[in-house]
């Protein structure tokens, strides 16, 4: 075998193996525990929690309130893990499938919600939520716990709302100005238009960001994402003009070429003065105004969405099946969602989730004000998930596709909610 | 055992561990119903995974995306690469330091540029549409049927380099005598490099182009970054879609017979381009 021949054969080879790595490289029951008696007395409670979060301000505010908690559980300590959303979930189903698990206490985000119970990943929370004294459970918006349910079963408590509203500039669209019903918003948006600044500054990328924004859009309409017996219902005459609203606006009052962005894109636009309004969380609002954040802080004001119905995430704090200390994760969830201290993290920034923050006279008189805990109030009562059921965030993926390609024009707006209905289906089935 | 094979050991061991164990237990998964949210005992399925992805039209439309993309992203960078390579050879002053420079793109990890020009295609914020409105143009980068050639714009931008390293390497290898007794007879530069240069080259190309080749076929940090996968599915790379069915979705033995059907038609593709090269070398 001559040099050059046997170079190639080797290469050949390296190749090969290369290649394998190469393209593989993208690859790569739960039963209801009871309490036990140290639980009763935080001094004699003892135990590590390991918790998984999300990296965002709020985290940082639950790890501001460690060392109160550790003022009422001296002997339970409290360690904090902050990671990206993306890198969350994978992270988390490791730790609940490895012997020895990661993460004694975590978040649920609610897509993810039925999938972890039915893998039996979560310990069911009715049995600790009723032995928790003076924890006042109804007191909870019903949309957050609802979303805490599976098969009427609660699996955690409500922890951050991701509830969405209408954030607009203050200094374009005068308060009585905003809009309260779909047309109202499409006609109200292009209006205020102008080649430097948007009416609404929207989210179509694919998959999830456009399914979030437009459920709001298919809500304002009428329409829901399914029937009352938990079918797929986006074929009908409601979405259908939820989505010619939506594209219509995309087309006459959304920045140009933004058929690719997402959250921080809109954020940015809002912020900078380049959109007059987005839908968004409504948590948001503190950011954008924060002084010094862009030319209109301070500005920015907030109400429900037009038809006053919202589309609702949510983060939820749940046991795991194999937290290595489950009453002292329970301790802190609950100590950490007790009505006192749910105020306190509620004027240091969290986002609300109980109905008696609201209305806290320390809460109101926080940087927020009470017009904005009144909106918000009203936008958790009148709210619904983005999905039902497991295989959540693949339902809210396709969707999204198909939502993406009605506004980008490859497919007809009966088309694509024909397929998007259909894709429900299928996924309803696996 | 012989003394050459002895000392081969050491790496076939390593190799097993590493490489070996993976590839085998996620080869096992494609014939199994293994879901990351699986509750219950783990069932064989024989070949249901793969007649679900070879009957799956979302598969064969993400490995067309996958096959354009590989296609003009590596087709562009061979054709610049090799020019500036050429330049490169003839340069006489700030050698080391033009391509130190030039090869600047190569080190910034892949997710970080499909940020950065994310930022950069931005309509309202970003430079380049900024610069385009001065010239009185609008162009949309991520619209319909533009999104997957900005995406293979990106990967020219930051993997041209590694061509032209490639390339050069292969040029400063060629013999000068040829290319002097040519220009003795008379030939002009053009009929020096398609007659001399190339085919002295050809050994290096066809590395060069199935390193690009393979590399490329892996996007998915770009797509992650700043389309995910839109418009509608346009951009929705093979990768992509795995990452999606066996980690978002959790269907991690469907992944597994997507990654090793990609795997089957790629080693395909290198050993008829390999028997043709040596095919070619012998004649």
């Amino acid at each position: 075998m001559s040099f050059k021949k046997r170079t190639i054969t080797a290469l050949g080879a390296l190749a090969i193996i290369g290649a394998s790595a190469l393209v593989l490289s993208g690859c790569s029951s739960a039963s209801t525990p009871a309490p036990s008696a140290s639980s009763t007395d935080p001094a004699a409670m003892t135990g590590t929690v390991r918790i998984l979060m999300e990296d965002v301000p709020d985290s940082d505010i639950v790890k501001s309130l460690i060392p109160e908690f550790n003022k009422v559980y001296p002997h339970v300590t409290v360690s904090i893990e902050k990671l990206v959303y993306d890198q969350m979930r994978d992270k988390l189903v490791a730790s609940f499938q490895a012997p020895t698990p990661s993460y004694d206490l975590i978040v649920v985000d609610n897509s993810w919600m039925t999938d972890f119970v039915d893998a039996g990943f979560l310990q069911p929370a009715d049995a600790r939520i009723k032995a928790t004294p003076n924890y006042d459970p109804a007191d909870f918006f019903t949309s957050l716990t609802d979303i805490t349910k599976v098969n009427k079963v609660r699996y955690g408590v409500p922890f951050y709302n991701y509830a969405l509203g209408y954030i607009y500039n203050s200094d374009i669209i005068k308060p009585s100005e905003v809009p309260t019903t779909l047309d109202g918003l499409v006609k109200l948006s292009q209006k205020i238009t102008t080649p430097t600044m948007a009416g609404l500054a929207m989210q179509p990328q694919t998959g999830y960001k456009i399914m979030e924004e437009w459920t709001n859009f298919l809500y304002s309409a009428g329409g829901s994402i399914y029937t009352g017996t938990g079918k797929a219902n986006l074929d009908t005459p409601e979405a259908r003009t939820a989505l010619n609203k939506y594209i219509e606006l995309y087309k006459t009052a959304a920045p140009k070429n933004s058929l690719n962005w997402a959250f921080d894109d809109a954020f940015r636009s809002v912020s900078s003065g380049g959109s007059a309004a987005m839908v968004s969380y409504n948590w948001n609002l503190a950011a954008l105004n924060k002084p010094g954040s862009g030319p209109y802080a301070g500005k920015f004001k907030l109400a429900p969405m037009p038809g006053g119905k919202s589309a609702l995430g949510s983060w939820t704090w749940s046991v795991p099946t194999n937290s290595g200390s489950p009453d002292a994760s329970w301790a802190f969830a609950s100590w950490l969602t007790s009505k006192a201290i749910d105020v306190k993290r509620v004027v240091a920034g969290g986002a609300a989730i109980r109905a008696s923050t609201m209305k806290d006279p320390a809460v109101l008189a926080d940087a927020y004000g009470a017009d904005y805990y009144s909106t918000v109030t009203k936008i958790l009562s009148n709210a619904a998930p983005l999905t039902e059921g497991a295989n959540g965030d693949e339902m809210i993926q396709s969707v999204g596709e198909q939502l993406n390609n009605a506004v980008a024009g490859t497919k007809s707006v009966s088309d694509a909610l024909k397929a998007a209905n259909d894709a429900i289906k299928t996924i309803q089935k696996r | 055992m012989k003394y050459e094979h002895k000392l081969l050991t050491p790496l076939l061991a390593v190799f097993a561990v590493a490489v070996g164990f993976p590839l085998l237990y996620s080869f096992w998964l494609g014939f199994t119903d293994y879901k990351l949210v699986n509750s219950g005992a783990t069932k064989f399925v024989g070949l249901q995974n793969y007649i679900s992805v070879l009957s799956d039209g979302a598969y064969w439309s993400s490995f067309a995306t996958t096959t354009a993309y590989v296609l003009l992203s590596v087709s562009l960078e061979l054709i610049i690469g090799l020019s500036i390579a050429l330049a490169l050879q003839k340069q006489k002053w700030v050698k080391d330091l033009t391509r130190s420079v030039l090869l600047a793109p190569m080190f910034i990890t892949p997710i970080a540029v499909g940020l950065m020009f994310r930022f950069f295609l931005n309509d309202q914020l970003g430079a380049i549409p900024n610069f385009l409105k001065q010239l009185g143009l609008s162009y949309d980068f991520f619209g319909p049927g533009r999104a997957l050639i900005s995406l293979a714009f990106i990967d020219v931008w930051q993997w041209t380099p590694f061509m032209i390293l490639l390339l050069l390497a292969g040029l400063e290898s060629i013999p000068k005598q040829p290319l002097e007794a040519a220009r003795v007879d008379g030939a002009n530069s053009w009929y020096s490099f398609r007659r001399i240069t190339l085919p002295m080259l050809s050994p290096v190309l066809v590395v060069a182009i199935l390193l690009r080749g393979l590399d490329a076929l892996k996007v998915f940090e770009y797509v992650f970054a700043t389309t995910r996968g839109g418009p509608g599915t346009e951009t929705k790379t093979i990768q992509f879609l795995a990452y999606q069915t066996g980690i978002t979705y959790f269907r991690l033995s469907e992944a597994s017979a997507m990654a090793f059907i990609l795997l089957v038609v790629v080693l395909a593709i290198i050993v008829i381009l390999f028997r043709n090269l040596e095919k070619a070398s012998t004649r």
